[in-house]
């Protein structure tokens, strides 16, 4: 246990950043000498490397992370302040399939459970997720064992799914944190029912973690979450800004720290730099692509094996993606927490998630985003692996075009499964969607 | 026919009707309300009317179709919509067609609590209950008094015995599988006591021995649509032994503590007390015993797993499923369907085949 924690530590404080450090040095080594390749993209934001070394830290040192704390794979939605203060080492399987995607494995892993009889009619992540599991194939190297899963249903019922599936193969607990959808306001009855299970979930968590949460170190965990959230706010906010000094497919890799670190002051150390950098790109005139012409709003989440193919294509002719309802997500419902009251604020906080409230909350999000950064079209992806945020596209795309005035397209993608995605098809969509703005 | 039916409950006996989108809620509220439920399973048959194109094909064919059937002011006979949260699906659907078009009239929501019973699952289940029961009451034009509620939890635990001696009796009852179905099923729209009666009908033809020649099979699935598939497994030389289907067997509620006094505590029992189903986040394991109890008690040879394409629920637990025959040696047939309204050819072969193949193995042993 003591040299686990200590080989934890060691990770995390001297190999890790070691070990990064010399893979910079060599990638540079690599590029002296060579001509920065032609892009329509705006010049790289300094802080993509500081990403991915918090990124690669994070996973790395989780390769030590079980014997030597306790750890718990959460999903997105899950009010993680809760395990803070009891040390847990954080997984979020959601980021790690999206890893998969980037780097294309989810075919390999998603066949490896599809061969167990899950449909490939399911959720991509789940598939993804579940083939890591079972063929122990991941672009980190290695997860670290879970002592506890950790879901909340607010994002989706799938994830209950989900993560039974995991605590079966895995034998370990499952905590739940069932969040009823809200039609207009939640009702007293539902935000007592999310109260008394995070009263629930404290008492399992402390059990796996073989310690009390602290009242004060929550009351920190959640100050520091929502501290974390108003700057992830701030970083997204300087997209109205134009040109916008960054694009919405920038936001969705450099939200990895809101979703993963979230509660923690390296995830608020990571955003005041990157606010203060998307600023000054702003005050610069500096865009997130070469030659902003058009202005777009993303709807549901992205196409992570193919964001590349699509963030150039737009920008060769001059469109950018300045706000996202998905990246945005992160940056509403943490505000409703509150430091003095952890349990009872992060009740309603988790309960208010974008995809747990009815569809006229979500009409307005997105024309608030419309407006407030000045849109004049939006994509809204239809993914066949998220049926909570597809459902009600069809509408809201004619609602859209019909109340802001903006053209509007509907993508059908998958969010990491690219055989459910006919790219040529996608292209020809997307490059007649641009045409008809003239 | 269930139009009239509706029509003739409104002038004889002023009740109004609900439509009720799949697959649990707690239909003694209503009964006691002097609500009709009618249940809207779809219905089979591709999605027609201007609003079929406002879900993506993704979506299971059970909540587009009840959309276009919603839009098209088919259920214009009943004066309100009750949708469970069974789903992503069905959840996406109350919001989508109340707020954006679909369906004008009243509209409630019913939530289950998602997991394992757990003590804040148990206090959320009675006031969820209540919640509704309150919110119905205004509609209903009349308050749900305790005694009215205790008489319709008699009323449908007398219906629930009913349909259970049918379903565990099987071989000896003198009824092909197209009959007892659509028996059964009436149960969706009847009023309980109209359909307890022609439950006990049928109860009354029960044999002592077994009367049911053909191949027994265990059934797990959504819902039996389209019928010809029980036709099919019919003409194969195959019935029904073990019904797990959402919208039949798991409904049926055997036993269950009763409370005298305290109808609402003993409604919540009720609740917790049914078979376990994946719509209600059963615990797998459990679901599992329950399968291999069935296959045992009706004896069935083999498995269908018949799945309406698209549905998560469903489709999550069938890893486990395939895993628990196999490990038993239980031949299982997997069957995946969009509300048809017919049964396509090559699905009719698999039929034969499997019923065939088992066939051939009984005779062998």
């Amino acid at each position: 246990m003591i040299l686990r924690r200590l080989q934890y530590e060691m990770a995390g404080r001297v190999v890790g950043p070691v070990v990064l450090a010399l893979e910079e040095w060599q990638r540079r080594q690599r590029r002296r000498g060579k001509k920065p390749k032609e892009s329509p993209l705006g010049p790289p934001l300094e802080c993509t490397r500081k990403l991915k070394e918090l990124m690669s830290l994070h996973y790395l040192q989780g390769r030590y992370a079980d014997g030597a704390v306790p750890v718990a794979w959460v999903t997105s939605g899950f009010p993680v302040e809760i395990l803070r203060p009891l040390g847990f080492h954080v997984v979020y399987p959601e980021n790690h399939a999206a890893m998969c995607g980037v780097v294309r494995m989810v075919t390999r892993l998603s066949d490896a459970v599809e061969k167990e009889g899950y449909s490939r009619d399911l959720c991509s992540y789940a598939r993804t997720d579940l083939g890591s599991v079972a063929t122990g194939e991941t672009p980190a190297g290695r997860l670290p064992r879970p002592d506890l899963l950790a879901c909340c249903t607010n994002i989706c019922q799938t994830v209950l799914y989900w993560y039974r599936a995991l605590a079966e193969r895995l034998k370990v607990p499952l905590v739940l944190v069932d969040t009823p959808f809200v039609y207009g306001e939640s009702k007293p009855h539902h935000l007592a029912y999310v109260r008394d299970q995070l009263a629930e979930l404290v008492e399992a968590a402390e059990r796996v973690a073989g310690r009390k949460v602290d009242p004060a170190e929550l009351s920190e965990a959640t100050r520091l979450a929502k501290e974390g959230t108003r700057l992830w706010a701030a970083c997204l906010a300087t997209g109205k800004h134009r040109p916008a000094p960054w694009t919405g497919i920038d936001g969705f890799f450099h939200m990895a720290p809101i979703v993963a670190l979230r509660g923690t002051e390296e995830c608020n150390a990571y955003y005041r730099i990157l606010r203060d950098e998307l600023e000054d790109r702003a005050r610069r005139g500096i865009g997130g692509i070469r030659e902003e012409r058009h202005r777009l709003l993303w709807d549901n989440l992205p196409i992570w094996f193919a964001t590349r193919e699509i963030s150039t294509l737009l920008a060769e002719r001059g469109f950018n993606f300045v706000c996202t309802s998905y990246t945005n997500a992160w940056a509403e419902a943490g505000m409703r927490t509150d430091p003095a009251d952890p349990i009872g604020s992060a009740a309603v906080a988790y309960t208010h998630i974008i995809l747990n409230q009815d569809l006229r909350n979500r009409m307005g999000i997105l024309s608030r985003l419309a407006r407030e950064y000045q849109a004049d079209g939006a994509v809204l992806h239809s993914d066949r692996s998220c049926k909570p945020y597809s459902i009600g596209q069809v509408d809201l795309k004619e609602r859209l075009a019909r109340e802001l005035g903006i053209r509007v397209l509907l993508l059908e993608a998958d969010h990491n499964d690219p055989r459910a995605y006919a790219s040529e098809q996608g292209e020809n969509r997307l490059t007649a969607f641009m045409e008809s703005f003239g | 026919m269930r139009t009239q039916y509706i029509a003739r409950q409104r002038e004889a006996h002023g009740r109004k009707a609900v439509a009720v989108l799949p697959v649990h809620y707690p239909k003694e509220i209503l009964t006691a309300l002097d609500l009709l439920a009618v249940e809207l399973w779809g219905p089979p048959g591709a999605p027609r009317g201007e609003a079929a194109g406002r879900l993506q094909t993704y979506v299971c064919s059970l909540v587009r179709n009840a959309l276009a059937f919603l839009a098209a002011g088919k259920a214009d006979a009943v004066e309100g919509v009750l949708f469970p949260h069974t789903c992503d699906s069905i959840q996406g659907l109350a919001t989508l067609a109340t707020d954006f078009g679909g369906w004008g009239k009243r509209a409630f929501v019913f939530q289950h609590p998602r997991g394992p019973p757990r003590p804040s699952s148990r206090a959320f289940v009675e006031a969820e209950m209540r919640s509704l029961a309150a919110e119905l009451e205004p509609f209903a034009g009349r308050a749900l008094e305790p005694a009215r509620l205790a008489a319709a939890i008699r009323l449908h635990r007398e219906v629930d015995e009913a349909r259970a001696a049918l379903l565990d009796g099987r071989a000896r009852l003198p009824m092909d599988d197209v009959a007892l179905y659509a028996l059964l099923r009436r149960g969706e729209w009847l009023w309980p006591g109209d359909h307890l009666a022609e439950l006990r009908a049928a109860r009354a033809t029960l044999r002592e021995g077994p009367v049911q020649p053909g191949v027994p099979l265990l059934v797990t699935g959504y819902v039996p649509e389209p019928a010809g598939l029980l036709q099919t497994l019919g003409a194969a030389g195959a019935y029904v032994a073990g019904d797990d289907y959402a919208a039949v067997g798991r409904r049926v509620v055997r036993g269950g503590p009763e409370r005298p006094g305290d109808p609402w505590a003993e409604l919540v029992e009720r609740y917790w007390a049914a078979p376990p189903c994946s719509t209600r986040s059963a615990d797998q394991g459990q679901r599992m015993r329950y399968l291999s109890g069935l296959l045992e008690r009706s004896g069935a040879r083999g498995v269908v797993v018949h799945v309406l394409k698209f549905c998560e629920p469903e489709l999550f637990d069938v890893p486990a499923i395939r895993a628990a025959f196999a490990a038993k040696g239980v031949p299982l047939l997997y069957l995946e369907g969009e509300l048809e309204a017919e049964l396509a050819g090559q699905t009719v072969t698999r039929i034969e085949a499997f019923v065939e193949m088992l066939g051939t193995a009984g005779r062998a042993a």
